[in-house]
């Protein structure tokens, strides 16, 4: 167990900057968890940490002890690979031993550890199979017991489930993480999926272009994102297109509806409004609307039953796209497409965001 | 935020990062240290010597001047082209269709065609130059057979002999590569040109030519490099008909205690026009690539009828004539000689020759062979890794001057050995170091390529892991890289091995006496006219040449690509 500290890690690649003065702080025993796209440089951060390749400038430490310029193989960081890394000339219980006897451990006492690690990823009775003997799931629970093996200070892994089938990748999201639990081991995490990202984690780190845009519970990140990358990346979101008017009030551009007034912000710029899909109301004779509802009258485009939930594609008469998500319920299921609808939404549902890919929020 | 700050810093961040120095960094400059002794410093000192006069010692173009303009000389280089081009001409004319037939029409027997086709490939280089003689020379019994009905054939002897040699010898080389392409051309290209109403032919023309061209051109290329090296063939049959190889190494021989300058710059000469090949083939072809995923395999036809035995007739014909000469000579091993004329009854007397007059040969070719290539075993692994994995400009670096001992033919190369290690304090010439460390650097690019082909399958995240997990790097290089390797180390050293022990053009130039090895021995034989025990030797080689390929065969995934 122990705590992280990344203090302003820089790391270019030629011109191009991959990390840009990174600032972290993991708590002992958190599953931290980097989410991005590809290339927002989630990986280029966890490599730094493991080893791989070195950092221009900044510090890494873990319980205090600056490890950035340490080697590799020194640094006792366990990791687990995208694809397992498994090495295929050794047996299940050779991969999981390969580390301890690196480490120097007594043969009296590795025999018993690659026992325990097997035991916690259940793979007890495969301890003498070959690598390729094994399907992708139990390849990476190999990987995962010869990283734990080891007792290592902080966990890292990079997309571990990313190559498994969907189902697989459900199941064991949720044995990785009460393993984690169970252990207490601090665990930083990368993937690109963010509903593994906010099913797994302590906090969520969501990083793009190099730069942390914003460190968060699960919760903070859906419900308050810092930016509009975030609101956009994080879940699914509705985005109208506003401004402000001299008097200071966020409007929508097309309806010229009133959103809310923002303090002291520079008039006359067009910003975002974004709405969850699942805070956007659908009726159909319009009388749904409230005192502080924002409505619009519309069509449906597509409408599709996804089981749980009711997926509606619309257009306003005025031309903004709007989707919603909705409990199935018996009126809603005879829509069709074309059908005039009223979507609405409450006002202080709405966030609002600078224009641009990493807008700032605004209110 | 549920983030919380830990301990701080205890130490401030170190202003001065520390140069990381790993086991790798000292394994590339033990490297570029060995490339640079053994490879750039005989070329450059080859280099040096073609520019300076050879009795004043001053900087001069005049020996370039006097390769392009004395008569002597160009007649040399006109003659290395038209054999050079026209072997490669004749290889693709048949190494394209056999590859077309067998890898297209259902041929009986295919495995034994490719198979025979890479023993023409390891045989040794002049077996087939001498073997010809044998049966078609002055006195050959093809000869003698014909005379007997009155009908005088041409004599083998000149420019047609050696680009028949060269054509027999080097087509395999087309013939594989362009049979790897076509087992990858997606049919789905074809059936496009055929619904687009090509008929057969045109669609072979206008399609699956052109895709499997930049194989087809890599294939030529390494023909026509060899074929402009190739220095067994014409010293054997060129009886007058020069070019630049013999000509360089008359000139190395007769210039002896001198300056080789004359040798030097006709090799150097050489050496650019196989360096300009290659650009123009890189430059215009091999980047052209065709890959697609292979969602639709080609299709292999029966024919019928006289097609089918027409293309049977091809095939077979092909791979028997171009193992004649292999025939002949493990045949003619096992006849009796007296002095260097058979006898014609069969018998061990040549090989009873070779353990009385040449043990030593035998000896010698494996005590530098298997030397060299365990020292290639090594370096093959250490050069691969840093090709693949350490990608910077020094292992770019290093990637390039692979290339470089392919392309040096192997007069040049001796030639720079002699000049580099023998001075004042050293002389390593006429020691068997000297020719262990020529094979070594000649033959080190098969080692490094099939080790490198093998590495690159092999994803990093295995070392990765291994060193995350504790392991140092050299430590993860022997307990995880190395064993991965070891297909690729294997066959690269096979073929190391078959290249090297075949060695002539080098060795012909560094040995001496003591140091004599099995292709030298042959060579002085069919020149002393010794047919009987070249014959023998050269049986001996082939039985190793072929034990090797045998061994690749069981180890290696793709056999056939191991070996061009």
């Amino acid at each position: 167990m122990a705590s992280v500290d990344i203090v302003n890690i820089r790391k270019s690649y030629g011109p191009v900057l991959a990390l840009s003065d990174i600032d972290i702080q993991i708590e002992s025993g958190a599953f931290f968890t980097l989410l991005g796209p590809s290339g927002c440089g989630k990986t280029t951060l966890l490599r730094t940490i493991a080893g791989f390749h070195f950092q221009d400038s900044g510090t890494i430490l873990i319980n205090g002890r600056e490890i950035q310029n340490m080697p590799a193989h020194k640094r006792g960081v366990g990791m687990v690979f995208q694809d397992y890394a498994v090495f295929p000339h050794l047996s299940v219980s050779d991969n999981v031993a390969f580390g301890l006897k690196r480490k120097k451990f007594p043969s009296s006492q590795i025999k018993p550890k690659v026992a325990e690690a097997l035991r916690i990823v259940q793979l007890e009775e495969f301890a003498h199979r070959m690598p390729h003997e094994l399907s992708g799931g139990q390849q990476q629970r190999v990987g995962l017991a010869r990283a734990i093996a080891v007792d290592p200070t902080v966990l890292l892994m990079d997309e571990p489930l990313s190559n498994l089938d969907a189902k697989l990748r459900v199941d064991l999201r949720g044995e990785l993480r009460r393993i984690q639990k169970d252990m207490g081991m601090t665990t930083i995490y990368v993937t690109h999926d963010q509903e593994e990202a906010l099913a797994m984690s302590d906090v969520v780190c969501v990083m793009f272009g190099g730069i942390i845009q914003q460190a968060a519970s699960p919760f903070e990140i859906y419900r308050n994102p810092a930016n509009r990358f975030v609101a956009n990346f994080v879940g699914a979101n509705n985005f109208l297109a506003g401004s402000i008017d001299p008097a200071g009030d966020a409007i929508l551009t097309t309806s010229g509806l009133k959103v809310r007034s923002i303090a002291d912000s520079a008039s006359d710029t067009d910003i975002a409004v974004s709405v969850r899909p699942e805070a956007v109301n659908v009726s159909l004779n319009g009388n749904t609307a409230g005192e502080d509802m924002l409505t619009f009258d519309g069509n449906i485009r597509q409408i599709s039953f996804i089981g749980r939930e009711l997926e509606v594609h619309g257009k306003t008469e005025l031309g903004d796209d709007v989707r919603a998500i909705l409990r199935p319920t018996s009126e809603l299921l005879g829509l069709a497409e074309g059908d005039p609808v009223t979507f609405a939404f409450s006002r202080d549902q709405a966030i609002l965001f600078e224009n641009g890919e990493t807008g700032r929020r605004l209110s | 935020m549920t983030i919380t700050s830990s301990n701080p810093p205890l130490k401030p961040v170190s202003v001065f990062s520390p140069i990381r120095f790993d086991f790798w960094t000292v394994m590339t400059l033990l490297v570029v240290t060995v490339l640079v002794v053994l490879l750039i410093l005989p070329i450059a000192s080859v280099f040096l010597v073609s520019f300076i006069d050879e009795d004043t010692g001053a900087f001069t173009l005049a020996n370039y001047v006097e390769v392009f303009t004395r008569n002597y000389y160009v007649k040399g280089l006109r003659n290395t082209l038209t054999v050079g081009l026209l072997g490669t001409l004749g290889a693709c004319l048949i190494g394209v269709p056999l590859a077309f037939f067998t890898a297209r029409f259902r041929i009986r027997g295919k495995a034994l065609i490719s198979t025979l086709a890479i023993l023409v490939l390891v045989a040794p280089p002049f077996i087939g130059a001498y073997a010809w003689i044998m049966m078609l020379g002055a006195n050959g019994f093809v000869t003698n057979f014909f005379k007997g009905l009155g009908i005088n054939l041409p004599t083998i002897y000149g420019a047609h002999g050696i680009i028949l040699v060269f054509t027999l010898k080097f087509f395999p080389f087309v013939f594989l590569m362009t049979k790897t392409a076509l087992g990858s051309v997606n049919k789905s290209f074809e059936d496009a040109a055929e619904n687009l109403g090509c008929n057969a032919l045109q669609r072979f023309f206008y399609v699956t030519l052109p895709l499997v061209f930049p194989a087809v051109s890599t294939g030529a290329i390494i023909c026509f490099v060899l074929s402009i090296a190739d220095f067994g063939t014409p010293a054997i049959l060129g009886r007058g008909f020069r070019t630049l190889s013999t000509i360089a190494y008359s000139a190395y021989t007769s210039e002896l205690g001198g300056k080789p300058t004359m040798a030097v710059t006709v090799s150097l000469v050489m050496m650019a026009i196989s360096i300009l090949a290659l650009f123009v083939q890189r430059r215009f072809l091999a980047k052209r690539r065709y890959a697609s995923a292979l969602t639709n395999r080609p299709v292999i036809h029966q024919l019928s009828g006289l097609r089918n035995l027409g293309a049977h007739t091809f095939c077979y014909a092909v791979v028997i004539i171009a193992m004649l000469p292999t025939f002949v000579v493990i045949y003619t091993s096992f006849l009796e000689t007296n002095g260097p004329v058979f006898t014609g009854e069969y018998g061990l007397s040549s090989y009873r020759r070779v353990l009385l007059d040449a043990p030593e040969a035998i000896y010698n070719s494996f005590r530098f062979s298997l030397t060299a290539v365990a020292v290639i075993a090594i370096f093959s692994g250490l050069i691969s890794y840093l090709i693949v994995r350490r990608e910077n400009a020094v292992s770019g670096a290093i990637d390039v001057l692979m290339m470089v001992p392919y392309l040096v033919p192997g007069v040049v190369m001796a030639i720079g050995f002699v000049t580099t290690f023998r001075s004042g304090w050293y002389d390593l010439t006429g020691t068997g170091l000297i020719i262990v460390m020529i094979l070594f650097i000649r033959r080190l690019p098969y080692g490094v390529r099939s080790t490198t082909t093998n590495l690159r399958q092999i994803k990093p995240s295995l070392e990765e892991a291994a060193i995350n997990l504790g392991a140092s790097p050299l430590r993860a290089f022997v307990s995880v890289t190395v064993p991965l390797i070891l297909p690729g180390l294997i066959v690269g050293s096979l073929m190391s091995f078959i290249t090297a022990i075949n060695e002539l053009s080098s060795t012909l130039i560094l040995y001496n006496s003591k140091t004599v090895t099995m292709p030298v021995k042959i060579y002085i034989s069919v020149l002393d006219g010794e047919f009987g025990l070249a014959a023998a030797l050269s049986t001996i080689l082939l039985v190793c040449s072929g034990l090797c390929v045998y061994a690749v065969f069981l180890l290696a995934d793709d056999r056939e690509s191991s070996f061009v």
